[in-house]
């Protein structure tokens, strides 16, 4: 709302000169944020952001009301007086209301004989600065007493109004108006209308139609101003995409009781502008008046919500300032609402406005007093911490992206659209082209980061993120967090002399990685099993088991969706489910007492087909080698001579250890033996 | 004789002056003092020599022969510590070239934000908690007083998934949540992501984060809100940090404030905050005349982006790591 200093001023009586300056600072106290002041030649304009709780304040009149309350003056809305001429305006118009759930009050005014023309240089300026184009004498009148008083006000040309009259009434299938604005809208049934006997003829509260506009030539002018349904306006604007001076104010509820005031208004501007006569009496459907809420107070609640003693008369005094009756009572004081504080419906209400004028600042800073004990947090998110902790200490980075994405980027990354993951909740209304569903997964967009940063010549980047993906299916729509981690480039920086190789980051690092985060959370019983998904290499593929289902997968990003991404290089990528993990999670892992006998250790190198995994050698052994073997872990692997060609070298070091004695050669040779023989037998083992 | 023993301490003397290693001063111990050394040949002889002459010709060489095992020991001294410095100096490195250094986690910015909030909170005595993004009409607008068609929510305009599902567009959603499920007193805050249908430039992103909390008590005082939120001001913005609260509107809170701290000189408004509506309560099940509870939501990015001096949103979300490496 863009208030006119000197405008204000007009409709405020104080008793001390106000300061322009100093209300930039004072608006804001009062709950009118001030958006920008401009100085326009000697006057000023502010921008002023206004809440939807408060219609009045979409007119002069409602901020001229908060000034002078808080200066302890007087409003001064401008008097009207008319000379009106007959016969009845009743007699040559007519209105009516078909819905009145659509329009609580609807008045009328007619002016004949107008001259339409350009307004005078006064108003031109003054609609102007209020940021409103001057269009003729009429049309600016509505828009003038609209900036004044909030009520928004429209003007139709009578003779063109067939039947001489309107309606307010729902808009049937099929029809159309042409608005102001000359465009052909297509109305939905049951948007607010006003009809003459005919056909639509504007869009209730939104805009007028072009065939009722006031045209140079017209000469007799129904002036209307009503009060619609906000909702009805709302969404009759809504379902047009439209949003006009008028529907605003009409959205926010304004005040049934200035409609008639502000209509003899215009009536009388119009009349000193553009000549004319006034018709005696007015258009008035209000079949029902509301009479003035009331409201009661305790004003021992004022301190009990506040915690600041405000005295009993202040609080009066500063009620009745903004046009409250207050009756007082022993306990309880019973307030009568003035009309355009309509949004004012219980005590609350009415705290909040003894604080607002009293000041927020005059309110203390206390502690509460009770007692609630120390903060906790839920466990999952304690649990949640520990992941991510365990993720900085191994070395990732943080990022975070974002939950939106573009099925085609699910695609890219090499995800089948019919893969689960590929079946991506669809938002009802995007906004842009790019971020039209919610993620499955969070691999597409950590690998734009990884794209990001290779592209900017950044090569090494290791980074995780702890988000929410999405998932629907017939059986519904999931929620859950998921752990996703990314790497590529070299895992050492300052790694000059040493063998790219051994420093460039591979799949046994980003297992290294997972590995950290099972074991920060003490989960035990993982196996990570070989496994074949499109998007990774699928040789370099595998899933994390926990307590017998898939809980993530691992492994090196398929080539072709690096070459896609042009990443010039390999990257490994992992997504964990987070829930499982926590749940396996121990948060209290219990002591095992440190053992102070000797291990024996004994290496021995296996030599099976080449197809054979090392997991499966380590569980063969541990099988066979029962509860004295304490570790058992692969130290080496080798093809190549003298290892027979289709088969590789396995070495695995195994340690035993009994914690109550030391352990004789001869029986960890026997256990060594019975692992061979196993070995031997299970996977066709030889030895070197 | 003594011009003999003078003889040879001068030639010995010379020879461990030119030895060059361990090796040759060696060597020069066997000649004198070996088994068939020189010395040793003349003390073998003494017992030959004229009684009268004996005592002192044994004297002189015992002291030629302390004198000799000192010249020995010190030069093998100055000798090894020599061929020491020489492997060290061999192994020297050049400090000047860069360290090893495996990667160092990182927090995101936003990330330690969050953490530095939900930890200033839980001193408070606030519970952390969470509640889900995918919300329900029901819990991001209904349980907070605004209806359908209330102008209150242009300001928040949602992506909705069907009639009933949206992207929460605020975390308040999460108060209505769990005030349901609880008794009073309660002290309950949560931060995370939000969602508006807002064109993305560099203010502004679809996707963002807030801190939400709330306090249920019989004697909550909007004084306890203004307490409250300083306290938290002071401890993510400094202890100087001042506070503003103006008067504004929620459907959910009456009376509604709007918070801003000063830093660098300038006021910064972080987000809204009031008493929570007697509806609300009702609604949540909780008896407004027994209880006041006070609400508040904050915003994260944007105090983000003034804390570190950051001008642009979207570098949040980039996610270039020489921008994450600078926090």
């Amino acid at each position: 709302m863009r208030v006119l200093w000197s405008w204000l001023m007009e409709l405020v009586e104080v008793d001390t000169p106000q300061d322009p300056a100093a209300w930039e600072e004072r608006f804001p106290m009062l709950g009118l944020g001030v958006e920008a002041v401009e100085r326009v030649g000697d006057d000023w304009v502010f921008d002023l952001e206004t809440t939807t709780n408060r219609p009045d304040w979409l007119g002069m009149l409602g901020i001229a009301r908060e000034v002078a309350a808080v200066c302890r003056g007087r409003v001064r809305p401008p008097v009207v007086t008319l000379e009106e001429s007959d016969p009845l305006a009743a007699r040559v118009a007519w209105a009516e209301v078909a819905e009145p759930g659509l329009c609580h009050r609807y008045v009328g005014r007619v002016v004949v004989d107008v001259r339409v023309g350009p307004s005078p240089r006064w108003m031109v300026q003054r609609l102007e600065r209020c940021g409103i184009r001057s269009i003729n004498n009429v049309v600016d009148v509505t828009n003038y007493v609209m900036l004044e008083t909030g009520q928004p006000l429209h003007a139709f040309d009578l003779d063109r109004l067939v039947g001489g009259g309107v309606v307010v009434r729902a808009a049937r299938e099929g029809e159309v108006l042409v608005t102001l604005d000359g465009q052909e809208r297509r109305l939905h049934p049951g948007a607010l209308v006003i009809a003459d006997r005919e056909r639509v003829v504007a869009l209730g509260g939104v805009m007028g139609g072009l065939d009722t506009e006031i045209r140079p030539e017209t000469r007799r002018v129904l002036l209307e101003s009503a009060w619609f349904h906000p909702v009805a306006v709302r969404r009759t604007a809504r379902a047009l995409g439209m949003r006009t001076e008028g529907s605003t104010r009409h959205e926010r509820g304004g005040d049934p009781e200035r409609a008639r005031y502000a209509a003899a208004r215009a009536a009388q501007l119009v009349q000193e502008l553009a000549g004319g006569r006034v018709l005696r009496g007015e258009l008035d459907v209000y079949p029902d008046p509301q009479p003035p809420r009331r409201v009661s107070l305790r004003p021992s609640r004022l301190n009990r919500v506040l915690g600041v003693e405000v005295p009993e008369d202040e609080a009066v005094d500063i009620l009745e300032r903004l046009e409250f009756r207050v009756e007082r009572g022993p306990d309880r004081w019973t307030v009568t609402v003035p009309s355009h504080r309509r949004d004012v419906e219980r005590e609350e209400d009415l705290i909040e406005e003894v604080a607002r004028i009293s000041g927020y600042d005059r309110i203390p800073e206390t502690l509460p007093v009770e007692t609630v004990g120390v903060g906790a947090m839920e466990p999952e998110l304690e649990a949640e911490r520990r992941v991510r902790d365990a993720l900085l200490r191994a070395g990732l980075w943080e990022v975070l992206t974002l939950s939106l994405l573009h099925p085609s980027e699910v695609e890219r990354v090499g995800i089948p659209l019919d893969h689960p993951l590929g079946q991506a909740i669809p938002l009802r209304n995007p906004l842009t082209q790019e971020h039209t569903h919610l993620r499955t997964t969070l691999l597409p967009s950590l690998v734009g980061v990884l794209r990001t940063n290779r592209v900017r010549g950044n090569s090494d980047v290791h980074v995780f993120e702890i988000g929410r993906v999405f998932r629907g299916s017939s059986a519904g729509r999931e929620e859950r967090k998921a752990v996703g981690i990314a790497r590529m480039g070299r895992a050492l920086e300052g790694s000059w002399n040493l063998p790219e190789e051994a420093v460039q980051v591979d799949f046994h690092h980003l297992k290294g990685t997972v590995e950290a985060v099972l074991g920060a959370l003490h989960v035990e019983a993982w196996e990570v099993r070989p496994d074949s998904l499109p998007w990774l290499h699928p040789y370099r593929s595998a899933s994390l088991w926990l307590g017998g289902r898939s809980v993530g997968w691992l492994g090196e990003l398929h080539p072709e969706v690096c070459e896609r991404y042009d990443l010039r290089g390999r990257a490994y990528v992992a997504e964990l489910d987070l829930e499982p993990l926590l749940q396996a999670a121990r948060t209290t892992p219990q002591y095992r007492p440190l053992p102070y006998t000797p291990a024996v250790e004994r290496d021995v190198a296996v030599v099976v087909d080449e197809s054979v995994l090392a997991g499966e050698v380590v569980r063969v052994v541990r099988q066979a080698a029962g509860d004295l073997l304490e570790a058992c872990e692969p130290f080496d692997v080798y093809t190549g001579p003298p290892v027979p060609p289709g088969r590789k070298s396995v070495a695995v070091r195994m340690r035993f250890r009994d914690p109550t004695r030391t352990l004789q050669s001869e029986e960890v040779e026997a256990l060594v033996a019975r692992a061979r023989r196993a070995l031997q037998e299970a996977l066709g083992a030889g030895f070197r | 004789m003594r011009d003999q023993l003078e003889r040879l301490r001068q030639q010995a003397l010379r020879e461990l002056e030119t030895a060059s290693d361990t090796e040759q001063v060696e060597a020069v111990r066997r000649k004198y003092l070996g088994r068939k050394g020189q010395l040793t040949s003349l003390l073998r002889c003494l017992p030959q020599l004229p009684p009268g002459e004996r005592a002192a010709a044994g004297a002189a060489l015992n002291e030629l022969k302390v004198w000799l095992e000192g010249q020995l020991a010190v030069c093998l001294d100055q000798l090894r510590a020599r061929e020491r410095e020489g492997r060290l100096r061999a192994e020297a490195v050049d400090v000047t070239l860069p360290g090893r250094r495996p990667s160092v986690g990182r927090e995101h910015v936003l990330g330690r934000m969050m953490e530095e909030i939900r930890e200033i909170f839980r001193s408070m005595g606030f519970e952390v908690v969470e509640g889900p993004e995918l919300e329900t009409e029901e819990f991001n607008f209904r349980r907070l007083n605004i209806p359908e068609h209330h102008p209150a929510r242009d300001a928040q305009d949602s992506f909705y998934l069907d009639e009933e599902h949206l992207l929460r567009t605020q975390c308040t959603a999460v108060d209505v949540r769990v005030m349901p499920r609880r008794q009073p007193p309660l002290r309950v805050v949560t931060v995370g992501r939000c969602y508006r249908r807002d064109v993305v430039d560099s203010t502004h992103m679809p996707v963002f984060h807030q801190v939400d909390g709330f306090m249920v008590g019989e004697g909550i005082r909007f004084s306890d809100l203004k307490g409250v939120l300083a306290e938290f001001a002071r401890q993510l913005w400094g202890p100087e940090t001042r506070v503003r609260f103006q008067p504004s509107y929620f459907p959910f809170t009456e009376p509604s404030a709007e918070i801003a701290v000063s830093f660098r000189g300038r006021w910064l408004e972080i987000g809204g905050c009031g008493m929570f509506h007697p509806r609300v309560l009702e609604m949540a099940g909780i008896d407004p005349e027994k209880y006041t509870a006070f609400a508040f939501g904050c915003g994260v990015d944007r105090p983000a982006m003034v804390r570190y001096g950051i001008d642009d949103i979207r570098l949040f979300w980039e996610n270039d790591v020489r921008f994450l490496g600078q926090f």
